[in-house]
């Protein structure tokens, strides 16, 4: 009988060798958040990406089958959020997401997501190519967790023709950008101008400035305009700055005493909005690089001619005109097999292969995240990917990979509602921002 | 089989029902309350990492300088140890080159060692076998992960951080959750806190009033209706109900919205475009009690019109032979004998009420400025809604755990109010 055994064995042995290499099948599950049709690539560059090291591996002898079974179909970030997490807690998450930079910290910390920096090669093609500043808010920690999916920034806007009829000439208008980034044009400027729209009645009341209707990382970058820091970085703790919050919560309370900005605004209707800044009904306004696209489905077709854009202009002399970018990254999601995450980890390797990441960039309207895109010619042709990354790239930041930055933000933005509707006074609003953050952040917080 | 097993057996179902969908939840609910769950420690287990940006942090752990100061220079080295690992795995040739011109070299992160590894003469090729091979060298143990404490506890020793330091180092490690009554606290500290809570008694007492009131005002006015005419109108005021609230509150969104139906017709009197729900906080207040009265309304109206339909019609009669007027037997008949009803109405609504905020998420999602921000809203927001993607399981368990026991003080106080006892007799009046 025990020899009958060893026998069996022993065949079985030699057989497995004598065989060529086993088909190996591999599934991958991409989920992708806050994507729309025009976002399929986050998902189609990782098909496109198992079909190259599907070849890769033919090539040395290895049959690899990948499936990759793509989802962007969430309601909204919530939705998504809660299944990658109650996913990742009941051990059925996917094997890649992609989702906003600021989850990195608290996923990490859980043990939710893998670093891909244990599976790939940093310094090797294409991720050698990538922004720095960009592989960096794809890490926490010194670890590199993701890799950046896109990269957009969020810009200020004009109306040209508001702007021309309150008395500005066609130089002067396109001299803006520039002016915004020096800062010599100012929020208070912005402040001045919208009320004279409103007054020559060339835009209705509350059109004047008319910003985000929701929390955003957009808001950090008006605190950052009256010279807001969000982190320091030496120590690493956020960092609540009175006065500047102050000022900042005091801009948007003006704008609402100067009736160029609507009591109730926020919680306006997207669709609304997005339609309303596309054709001109607000003089001045604030959006993301990806609106471009979104602006000529509402009907605009003529951006160029319309729509002026700027950084986010500074608020007071200790505030820099700032823009502040949020790039989704790719990141590996822990899997019981680790030759999933090995996988995965490629298959976003190669999905940031310039040509591919341009496809996403280009039909989204985001902004490159290597170096080499602009010598593709789809990214350098397209006059607003060229202008956008130079105007704003080069002075924009992104919010600090801090696990208690989601309690930060959501505080700044409760004190910025209640100071906005009246409900509070700017001061007694931060003086509330300054209780509620001391409580919940403790000793992560800096408070000046 | 005695009736009594055969009784229990009946009740099986039910008992097993109440046990999953309300005791098992009311214990989650404590459990949660006391601990410091989030995104960040998971709800299952936690394991033992030291992360690179938190050393600075060590120092208020209560470890000592020296173990920080190892932690923090400790990185790759190359060491005698780590080359023989080498050879074995990769050859000697790989070996001994790294052991010529690097012996005793320090790194401070992998990266950093993997390209000495591609650098060598005979490179290691792949990327996999670079960072296993870049591994035998690992002297540091930052951003590590350890399964269990044993693993951590002993890689802490082979890392010859100080014994003394090692159960403070072990719990600034772990990253699961942990025991604590700090949500309790924290609610006392906040500044919210007063102001959820006086919105939820607001809330609460102004939807009631609006629930019983109307409700009674219904069921009366439509007891005196032909009962063709009657039921056509209790199905009418019966639909907030038994619409879907999504698209109960989206009617309402256009009802009041900037352009919707109020704005366009007081806009034809001249009055200016605006939004009749978020403009201003009574606004607002308004539209949620509305909201939320008109689908408490038709419930109270179906209550009171079966337990006036329950009054014998020959009081009635007799009463208008006395030369009652309607507002009399109202007064005199009717509201005493809907005395049961009001009652129960009031203790269900109450307790509904306290937790419940479909409506109010939906609509006006606690504003504007947190004007309408609930304290079960507030649960909802701490421990399911955060843009920053750290959601706070604990701080909102504790927010539902207040919510729990009052509502718990309230059933106890109603059953002494109401006399239960009282209400289980025979009924007074003659079926």
């Amino acid at each position: 009988m025990r020899r009958w055994t060893r026998t069996t064995a022993l065949a079985g042995c030699l057989m497995g060798l004598a065989m060529p290499a086993m088909a190996e099948d591999i599934s991958i599950t991409v989920w992708a958040g806050g994507s729309n049709d025009s976002d399929s690539y986050r998902i189609e560059a990782i098909e496109m990406a198992a079909d190259i090291l599907e070849r890769e591996a033919a090539i040395l002898g290895e049959e690899l089958n990948i499936t990759v079974d793509g989802r962007r179909d969430f309601s909204g970030w919530d939705e998504f959020k809660q299944g990658v997490t109650l996913g990742a807690e009941a051990g059925t998450a996917p094997s890649i997401v992609v989702t906003s930079h600021l989850d990195i910290a608290p996923w990490s910390q859980a043990g939710y997501i893998v670093a891909v920096e244990d599976y790939v090669d940093l310094d090797a093609w294409p991720l050698s190519n990538v922004y720095p500043n960009l592989m960096e808010i794809a890490s926490a920690g010194g670890t590199q967790w993701g890799v950046p999916q896109d990269a957009e920034s969020r810009p200020f806007f004009f109306w040209r023709e508001t702007l021309s009829q309150i008395g500005y000439s066609e130089d002067f208008i396109d001299a803006l950008p520039d002016m915004v980034a020096s800062g010599e044009y100012t929020l208070a400027n912005v402040l001045e101008d919208a009320k004279k729209a409103v007054d020559m009645g060339l835009v209705e009341a509350g059109y004047g400035f008319y910003p985000r209707v929701s929390n955003g990382p957009d808001y950090a970058q008006f605190y950052q305009s009256f010279g807001g820091e969000l982190i320091d970085p030496d120590s690493g703790k956020l960092v609540l700055d009175k006065a500047a919050m102050t000022e900042f919560y005091q801009f948007f309370v003006d704008a609402v005493a100067a009736g160029v900005t609507r009591q109730n605004h926020i919680g306006t209707e997207w669709n609304q909005w997005y339609n309303e800044v596309a054709n001109g009904r607000a003089a001045f306004w604030h959006g993301g690089t990806w609106h471009f696209g979104r602006y000529a489905r509402e009907g605009n077709d003529d951006f160029w001619n319309t729509i002026q854009f700027s950084l986010i202009p500074a608020g007071n002399d200790r505030g820099r005109a700032n823009t502040i970018t949020h790039p989704l990254v790719y990141l590996v999601m822990d899997q019981e097999d680790e030759r999933i995450e090995e996988v995965a980890a490629q298959l976003v390797a190669i999905a940031t292969e310039p040509r591919l990441n341009t496809l996403h960039a280009i039909q989204s309207n985001h902004l490159a995240v290597a170096k080499a895109q602009d010598g593709i010619e789809l990214y350098s042709g397209n006059r607003w990917a060229a202008e956008a990354t130079e105007r704003l790239l080069g002075s924009a930041n992104s919010q600090p990979n801090h696990l208690q930055y989601g309690a930060y933000s959501e505080a700044m933005f409760r004190g910025l509602e209640a100071a906005w509707t009246g409900v509070q006074t700017p001061e007694e609003a931060v003086a509330e921002v300054e209780a509620q953050m001391t409580a919940t952040i403790g000793d992560d917080l800096i408070v000046r | 089989m005695t009736s009594r097993t055969l009784g229990i057996g009946f009740l099986t179902p039910a008992l097993v029902a109440v046990f999953i969908f309300f005791f098992l939840p009311v214990m989650l609910t404590v459990v949660f309350a006391f601990t410091n769950m989030s995104t960040s420690t998971g709800i299952t287990d936690g394991d033992y990492r030291i992360i690179g940006d938190r050393l600075r942090n060590l120092s208020d752990a209560g470890v000592s300088q020296a173990s920080i100061d190892k932690l923090e220079a400790a990185g790759y080295q190359i060491t005698e140890a780590g080359l023989a690992a080498l050879a074995e795995q990769f050859g000697e040739d790989t070996a001994d080159e790294l052991r010529d011109d690097f012996l005793g070299q320090s790194y401070a992160k992998r990266r950093d060692l993997e390209r000495v590894l591609r650098s060598l003469d005979d490179p290691i090729r792949k990327t996999r076998d670079r960072k296993a091979a870049a591994d035998l060298f690992a002297v540091s143990i930052i951003n590590t992960r350890f399964d269990t404490e044993e693993e951590f506890r002993a890689a802490l020793t082979s890392t010859g951080i100080d014994a003394g330091d090692h159960d403070a180092l072990t719990r600034f490690a772990y990253t699961g959750w942990g025991w604590t009554r700090d949500n309790f606290r924290l609610l006392l500290e906040l500044p919210s806190t007063l102001r959820y809570a006086a919105n939820t008694a607001f809330y609460v007492l102004c939807t009631l009033s609006f629930n019983i009131l109307f409700g009674l005002f219904l069921a009366i006015s439509t007891f005196y209706l032909p009962a063709k005419l009657a039921n056509t109108f209790r199905a009418i005021w019966f639909l907030p109900r038994i619409l879907p609230p999504v698209l109960y509150v989206l009617m309402w969104n256009w009802f009041t919205w900037d352009t919707g139906f109020i704005s366009t017709v007081t806009g034809w009197f001249g009055v200016p475009q605006q939004n009749w729900m978020m403009q201003t906080t009574t606004r607002a207040w308004t539209v949620i009690i509305l909201i939320n009265g008109f689908v408490g309304a038709s419930l109270g109206m179906i209550l009171f019109s079966s337990a006036i339909k329950a009054i014998p019609t020959s009081m009635l009669y007799a009463s208008e032979v006395d030369g009652a007027n309607r507002w009399q037997q109202v007064r005199y008949i009717i509201l005493p004998q809907l005395r049961w009803p009001i009652l129960f109405m009031t203790a269900y609504q109450t307790l509904s009420l306290l937790t419940s905020f479909e409506y109010i998420l939906l609509a006006t999602d606690g504003g504007p400025g947190r004007a309408t921000e609930v304290w079960a809203l507030a649960a909802y927001h701490t421990a399911l809604n955060n843009y920053g993607g750290n959601l706070q399981y604990g701080l909102g368990a504790a927010y539902a755990l207040v919510l729990v026991v009052i509502g718990i003080a309230a059933s106890a106080l109603y059953l002494r109010l109401f006399n239960f006892r009282e209400l289980l007799i025979k009924p007074r009046i003659e079926q």
